[in-house]
């Protein structure tokens, strides 16, 4: 079944899309991130302009962190004040990012730039998760039960200026700090049309040493705000956000995520991402080779200007 | 189809009033009334050009009176028929709006294809067809040229922003053409104006589904020897329409609704999604 997407101008099989939502809602499920990063290139696979792409998975990623928040904040896992200084950056790097994204594409090469900022970031997270993994589970054969390390410890990072104390993470650290992290984020976000969780999960539990627990919570409460900005800003500057291509993901998504977290239940986890970092790797090397093969054709259009 | 019918008859009811009228010596068929009265029989048809009525020797019509990209729409094929005072050649052309198209080259750089060259051209029609009833070549050479031209032709009309040279130029009209047609927005061959009882003629003209939106024109001719001696022309316009119409339209008027709309929608649809979860 074919349906007409108003604002990327083609039709597409509903069923595509509504697996692309499952899959990405599969992944949130799973590891308890959004899976934009996956749903992205994903689109762009299947035809769909990468600018379109983008703006619109940034507005799914809007009902995918509110719904993932929901059940954090009642169980009191979102550390307000650190996600207010994180969205202080987050702000501020997701506006800029549309700027740089609206550049871009006026220059004629956003294409160029999404496909290469996601073969950077798909392979080395990929790597990273396939290393991580692997030498886990070589450890736990050789030595079940070995000790943890500390849970973090003190850099250069904890002498910075502007030192805030946030309680509910039991962190005394420079407010500049998360700032920076959520500015980098945001643009990350509007660049990419991600939420950005699998980038500031772990940036927030090994940079900032905040507590696991609050970490997931906290995390989308900055996600949905910046997802909500760059989704109002890629409207009123490019007009590339389709509501219906975003709609259709997201039921997608909500299908999906149950059986995602119901996997997460019985598979373990080692295997678990083990199976996940082969997938993003196999993302990249695809992303890879489109850049790196003599296209069909050494000639596409940019945009059309109707003249007044 | 009844209309199509209906179109039909009152064509030929015309074409032969027509040749009552005309230079041929016929025997007038007393019942036939003259030429006016050929064209709105069918009330429902959309309404005809008054052209018709000057050069009585062709008349046409369209399946449909416009494109509408509903939400359901996957490009569409459109019948253009009519019929014409023989002898002659007929030819028809769809040219869509014109607006100002960029091409962009690619690149091999350290490896990566990347766009490194641009070039902007104006008065580029997004859609650009054309089909006759014999090949295009044998007829446009007999002199029809200045006012019917080929795809070729018309894409040496578009005038080029900025100095590049001649040689560079081609090659990016050549580039902008192969676009296009992948596209499906030039076709490359919309098949031959096909001729019945040496007066009637069909041509389905293609549209695929990343279609831009604009008024097209559908422009049929007569040829004998060589020279228009008739020329219809109909607007064909391409919209969306229903549901797909109403959000685009949204998006591009007034972003800034669309964009809170767009977020309300996804924190709705995400609150939802998330409380059947837990419910499951």
């Amino acid at each position: 079944m074919e349906i007409y997407l108003p604002i990327a101008e083609q039709s597409m099989n509903v069923f595509v899309l509504l697996g692309l939502g499952a899959a990405a809602g599969l992944l949130a499920g799973m590891f308890g991130v959004g899976g934009g990063f996956l749903a992205t290139p994903l689109l762009i696979f299947v035809g769909i302009p990468p600018a379109v792409a983008v703006a619109s998975q940034a507005n799914q990623v809007i009902a995918n962190s509110v719904s993932s928040l929901q059940v954090h904040w009642r169980r009191g896992n979102v550390d307000l004040r650190m996600g207010m200084v994180l969205l202080l950056g987050g702000m501020f790097g997701s506006s800029a990012g549309v700027w740089l994204f609206t550049y871009l594409k006026r220059i004629g090469q956003i294409d160029f730039v999404i496909a290469v900022l996601y073969v950077i970031m798909l392979s080395t997270i990929g790597l990273l998760m396939l290393v991580e993994s692997l030498s886990t589970y070589v450890k736990r054969r050789r030595n079940p039960g070995a000790p943890r390390g500390k849970l973090h410890t003190h850099y250069l990072v904890h002498r910075l200026p502007l030192k805030l104390r946030f309680y509910k993470s039991k962190l005394y650290i420079s407010a500049l700090l998360p700032v920076g992290l959520g500015f980098l984020i945001g643009i990350l976000s509007a660049i990419l049309g991600v939420g950005g969780g699998f980038v500031l999960v772990p940036a927030m539990i090994y940079l900032l040493g905040m507590p696991t627990a609050v970490v997931i919570g906290t995390s989308n409460f900055q996600i949905l705000f910046v997802a909500a900005n760059v989704t109002f800003l890629q409207a009123t500057t490019n007009g590339t956000v389709d509501v219906v291509l975003a709609l259709l993901l997201i039921l997608g998504g909500v299908v999906g995520a149950p059986i995602g977290s119901r996997l997460a239940a019985k598979l373990p986890g080692v295997v678990l991402r083990g199976l996940m970092s082969i997938l993003i790797l196999a993302v990249a090397i695809e992303l890879l080779t489109e850049l790196l093969r003599t296209p069909s054709s050494p000639f596409s259009l940019g945009i059309r200007e109707v003249q007044p | 189809m009844i209309r199509l019918l209906l179109v039909l008859a009152a064509g030929l009811v015309w074409g032969a009033g027509a040749q009552a009228q005309g230079p041929r010596v016929e025997p007038p068929s007393g019942t036939l009334p003259g030429p006016n009265l050929g064209g709105p029989t069918d009330s429902s048809a959309p309404p005809s050009v008054p052209a018709q009525s000057a050069t009585p020797d062709l008349v046409v019509d369209l399946s449909r009176a416009r494109v509408s990209i509903t939400s359901a729409f996957q490009g569409e094929s459109i019948l253009m028929f009519g019929m014409f005072d023989p002898p002659g050649e007929v030819v028809v052309v769809v040219v869509g709006p014109e607006a100002r198209e960029t091409v962009l080259r690619k690149q091999r750089v350290l490896g990566l294809w990347l766009n490194t060259g641009r070039q902007s051209f104006e008065n580029v029609p997004a859609y650009y067809a054309i089909a006759a009833s014999q090949p295009l070549q044998r007829l446009l050479a007999r002199g029809a040229g200045g006012e019917i031209l080929s795809l070729e032709d018309r894409m040496s009309t578009i005038k080029p922003v900025g100095p590049r040279s001649a040689a560079e130029l081609a090659k990016f009209r050549g580039g902008l053409v192969e676009v296009k047609r992948q596209e499906g927005l030039y076709p490359a061959a919309i098949g031959q104006v096909t001729v019945q009882a040496s007066r009637l003629f069909r041509v389905d003209l293609p549209f695929p589904s990343r279609l831009p939106e604009g008024v097209y024109e559908v422009k049929a001719y007569l040829l004998r020897d060589g020279k228009i001696v008739a020329a219809v022309s109909r607007p064909l316009p391409v919209g969306k329409v229903g549901f797909s119409a109403q959000l685009a339209g949204w998006a591009s008027h007034d972003g800034a609704l669309y964009g809170v709309g767009a977020i309300v929608m996804a924190l709705f649809a995400g609150w939802l999604g998330g409380a059947i979860m837990r419910r499951l």
